[in-house]
This record gives C-alpha cells, sequence and structure tokens, in this order.
C-alpha cells in the first residue's frame, strides 16, 4: 500500500457527490442568496434580516427553511468525520517511526489511532443523526477539505491543518449545533452534539499539545505550521459565518477552545480572520444580489 | 463473627493458581516485543484502508479496530520494560523474515476493489493466529509470576474475538458468488502459505510444538 494518499484517492460508494471548495462556497444556500438555509423572512426578502446584515444570520429554529438548514449542516458534519477518520488512518500509516521532520513519535500515532475510533464513533452517531432528521446519504454534497489538509506531507501541519483549525471548527459548529437542539426541542440532537463536542476538545487538545512537543527546538517549523493553521482558519471561517457576535451562525466557543489548549490570543486572531472573511463575503452576497437584480431588470434590494 | 485472628491458607482452597510456566523472563520478553511488533503494523494498515475502502460500515469496523491494536501494542510496549527490557525499541521486531514478508503481502491490496482481499487476510489468517499464539501464551505461563502478561492477553484476547466476528460477518455479507468464493479462498491460502513458513507470529513453536516422545524411548 502505497504512503501519502491525495483526495482523488478516497473510495466512496455510489450515493456519494464530491463537489470542490469554491463550488460549495458559492452555493447560494450557503453565502445568503434568497433561498439561503435558516434564514429569517425578513432576510430572505432581502429586506436586510435581523440587525440589518444579509445572509449572515444566525440558524433559528423558527425560520422557514431552518428543517434544511440544520440537515445540509448535518451532512456536512457527517462526512466530515468520514474525511476526519480517513486523515487520522493516513497519519497511522504514511510516516515512519522516529523524531525526523518526515516521521512522527510513537505515541503521536497511538493518539491518531484513538482518534480513527472517536471519528469512526462520530460517524456512526451522525448517519444515525442525519436519518433522525430525515435525511438520505448524498442528498447534499461531500466537499473533501478536510482530507486535503490531511494530505500534507509535514505531520505536523496535518496536526495544525486538521486537529486544530478544523477540529477546533468542529467545536464552534458542534456547540452551535447543540444550542440549535436546545432550542429546537429536539434532545436527541443536543445529547449526540454534546458527545461529540467533549471528543472535539480532546482531538483539539492532541494538535495543541504535540504542536507544543514537536516544535520545542525548532521555532521555524512552529511558525510554518502556525501559519498553515491559520490559512486553513481563514479559508473555512465560513465566509465569516464564525465570530462571536449572538447572531453569527457559529458562535465561537470560547470556553470550550480554552479547555483544548488555545490561548486567548490565539482565539482572538480565528476572530479577526473571521470578521475579515466576513467583510468579504458580504461584498460577494452584495454583488451576487445586484447581478441578479440586474438580470431581473429590476433594481438591487437594499442592504 | 469469624475470628480475625483464625490462620487461614494464603491461597483460598478455590485459588488453583500455580508456579511453574513454560517461560523465561527473556523467552516471554522476546515473545511480546513480537506481539508489539505485530500489533503495531497491524493497526497501521487499518488505519491506512480506512480512505481505500468505499463500504461505509467496512471503513467505520476499520477504523474502531486500528484502536484495538494501537492500545494492544502500547500494553506490550509498557510490559516489556517490566520484563527487564529497558528499550523496548530492541525488541518490537518481527520473529524472522517471513513474518515481514508476511506483513507485506497483508497490506499489498490497495485498490478500492479490493476490500475483500483486505478482509480475508486480516479476520481469517492474521487474528486467528493471533488468538491461537495469545491462547498457547496464556495457558503456559506461570500464572503466579507473570499475572501482569496474563491480564493484556486477556484483554487483547477479548478484542480480538470480538474483532473477528466482525470482521468475518463482513466477509460473508461480502462473499456473493463462486468468484468471490474462490477470490476468498485464493488470498487465504496465499498469506496462509507464507504464515506458516514464519511459523506462527513469534515464530517456530508460537503455538508451542506437539513432539510425541518416542516410544522405543520412553521405555528404555
Amino acid at each position: 500500500m502505497k504512503r501519502h494518499l491525495t483526495v482523488e484517492d478516497l473510495a466512496r460508494d455510489g450515493r456519494f457527490v464530491r463537489v470542490n471548495m469554491e463550488d460549495r462556497m458559492n452555493d447560494p444556500r450557503n453565502v445568503g442568496g434568497p433561498g439561503a438555509y435558516g434564514r429569517d423572512a425578513a432576510e430572505q426578502a432581502g429586506e436586510g434580516g435581523r440587525a440589518g446584515r444579509v445572509g449572515l444570520g444566525r440558524m433559528v429554529p423558527d425560520a422557514p427553511n431552518a428543517p434544511d438548514a440544520a440537515r445540509s449542516l448535518m451532512h456536512g458534519i457527517f462526512v466530515g468525520e468520514i474525511q476526519a477518520l480517513e486523515g487520522a488512518g493516513r497519519t497511522c500509516y504514511d510516516f515512519d517511526l522516529g523524531d525526523g521532520a518526515d516521521q512522527v513519535p510513537y505515541a503521536l500515532k497511538l493518539d491518531m489511532a484513538r482518534q480513527c475510533w472517536d471519528e469512526a464513533r462520530h460517524c456512526e452517531i451522525s448517519v444515525k443523526l442525519t436519518e433522525w432528521m430525515g435525511t438520505e446519504i448524498g442528498e447534499f454534497t461531500e466537499s473533501p477539505f478536510l482530507f486535503q489538509a490531511a494530505c500534507n506531507p509535514d505531520a505536523l501541519l496535518r496536526l495544525a491543518g486538521v486537529n486544530r483549525a478544523l477540529e477546533g471548527l468542529a467545536i464552534d459548529v458542534f456547540n452551535t449545533m447543540r444550542d440549535f437542539g436546545d432550542k429546537a426541542g429536539d434532545p436527541v440532537l443536543e445529547f449526540c452534539e454534546d458527545w461529540m463536542l467533549a471528543d472535539e476538545v480532546t482531538h483539539v487538545k492532541m494538535g495543541s499539545d504535540w504542536m507544543r512537543k514537536l516544535t520545542v527546538n525548532d521555532p521555524e517549523r512552529r511558525a510554518r505550521a502556525l501559519e498553515f493553521q491559520s490559512v486553513v482558519d481563514k479559508l473555512f471561517s465560513l465566509g465569516g459565518g464564525r465570530s462571536d457576535d449572538e447572531d453569527s451562525p457559529i458562535r465561537l466557543a470560547r470556553r470550550f477552545r480554552q479547555m483544548a489548549g488555545f490561548t486567548d490570543s490565539e482565539i482572538d486572531e480565528i476572530a479577526e480572520v473571521s470578521r475579515q472573511a466576513r467583510n468579504e463575503a458580504e461584498d460577494r452576497v452584495a454583488a451576487r444580489r445586484a447581478a441578479m437584480a440586474a438580470a431581473a431588470g429590476s433594481s438591487p434590494p437594499a442592504s | 463473627m469469624p475470628d480475625p485472628k483464625k490462620p487461614r491458607p494464603p491461597f483460598s482452597p478455590w485459588d488453583r493458581r500455580e508456579l511453574p510456566g513454560s517461560f523465561t523472563v527473556e523467552e516471554t520478553a522476546r515473545r511480546v516485543g513480537n506481539y508489539k511488533w505485530v500489533e503495531m503494523r497491524l493497526f497501521e494498515a487499518l488505519g491506512g484502508w480506512v480512505a481505500t475502502v468505499p463500504e461505509l460500515d467496512v471503513k467505520m469496523r476499520l477504523g474502531t479496530h486500528c484502536y484495538k491494536h494501537a492500545w494492544h501494542s502500547e500494553l506490550w510496549h509498557k510490559r516489556l520494560p517490566e520484563l527487564r527490557e529497558m528499550n523496548p525499541d530492541r525488541l518490537t521486531l518481527p520473529p524472522n523474515d517471513a513474518m515481514v514478508e508476511f506483513m507485506e503481502a497483508l497490506t499489498a491490496p490497495e485498490g478500492e476493489d479490493k476490500t475483500l482481499e483486505k478482509l480475508v487476510g486480516v479476520y481469517r489468517v492474521l487474528i486467528p493466529h493471533k488468538i491461537a499464539a495469545y491462547t498457547y501464551h496464556l495457558n503456559n505461563t506461570s500464572t503466579i509470576t507473570d499475572a501482569p502478561t496474563i491480564r493484556s492477553l486477556n484483554f487483547a484476547l477479548g478484542d480480538e474475538f470480538e474483532d473477528w466476528r466482525d470482521g468475518e460477518m463482513l466477509i460473508q455479507s461480502m462473499i456473493e458468488n463462486d468468484e468471490d468464493v474462490r477470490r476468498a479462498a485464493d488470498r487465504q491460502a496465499e498469506l496462509e502459505s507464507i504464515m506458516v513458513r514464519a511459523g506462527g507470529i513469534t515464530g517456530p513453536g508460537s503455538i508451542g510444538t506437539e513432539e510425541v516422545p518416542n516410544t522405543v524411548e520412553a521405555n528404555a
């Protein structure tokens, strides 16, 4: 068996539909165009919605299409868990044991094997939750972004990109979904998200601990890893949908991130990156709406 | 109320553990080193295969089993220093070249159409041989002096039996016609032949030897 797979090597059955990240990000249902998932009625009518924001409101149970928003997000979590399982598994296999830059310590492999088990359970939980929410496997698309981060030839960068950035995002998403389950009166969703949240904190902490251990005498490698993490954080800040703001689609789970080894300044940095992404996303949404309105022969709605 | 001063035997009447065992400290360390090597190669392979199998149920089972074998390797890793091997890596070895060849052959299938070959290698060849070697060790070591190894063997065996059942049921569910039967049988035969040359996961004597004393000499 060869080492170091690419995204193209990922094996899936016939139900899964793969799209690239660009297509996913430009899906008007995700970036807040008319009919965007989970927005309130005013927002969908192009009237700005809550707090005057366009397309970036928090997912609320009483929104007309909240069930579709929640199902879409849950399916996204499910395919993310599959990729997290695959990524952790590959890190068990792709590297020799040792202290070199292209090697990993035995204890790191043990941690990745543990993560394999956790992610396998998360797949089981997620697939049952998707069924519970009335969704079929493949009803929504899959973007292999998490596995892509897990293909990095440097194991430390995998940990930075997957465990610190993307599993960190999972902390924020699970915390948000847990709250959504609570508000929507869905105890099954709330229960499951809470359990998965506990595991994700453990995985992020693994990333934080290994980042510290592997770079204790190598500040340059640490800087490279942090830079990669920052790039991934920016790329997956969900168009600015993740922030400290109360009405943010995904709220930064500061307390859980602290438990997972993030410093306050690191969390502030993620919030700032997200703010920048939000501004860019709002510009994109405004441009998209203007173009749609122009095409329809009417003036663009106020934003 | 029982008299607390009344002498009691050090071993209760139901406790039939005995001192004699078949293995020295050195031989135990050698076997444990082989166990750790095999468990490591296995958990690495299972983790690596997860991304290459399209079947969702198999993918999730491999991920779960990957951790169990990693944990077994850790049990043996921690046992080695207790057996006077302060550098566990020194004894983390295959028993012979044939065992290396076996693991290379086991992990060779890669494509997404090779799930049956992957599963047969693990669940119809390697894990049965692990169960055999662990059981032989369990049944022949000193139940008093080697209690820590026995405890780990029991933990590992519990997992092995459970995983073997999982894997065997997955295999049975994937065999749908004569061609599949042949594929599974050919794969099993290919790997079993190498394992026979290796003599088992700890080399010749993995499950003891069946030497019957020569009758004439025995009667002399």
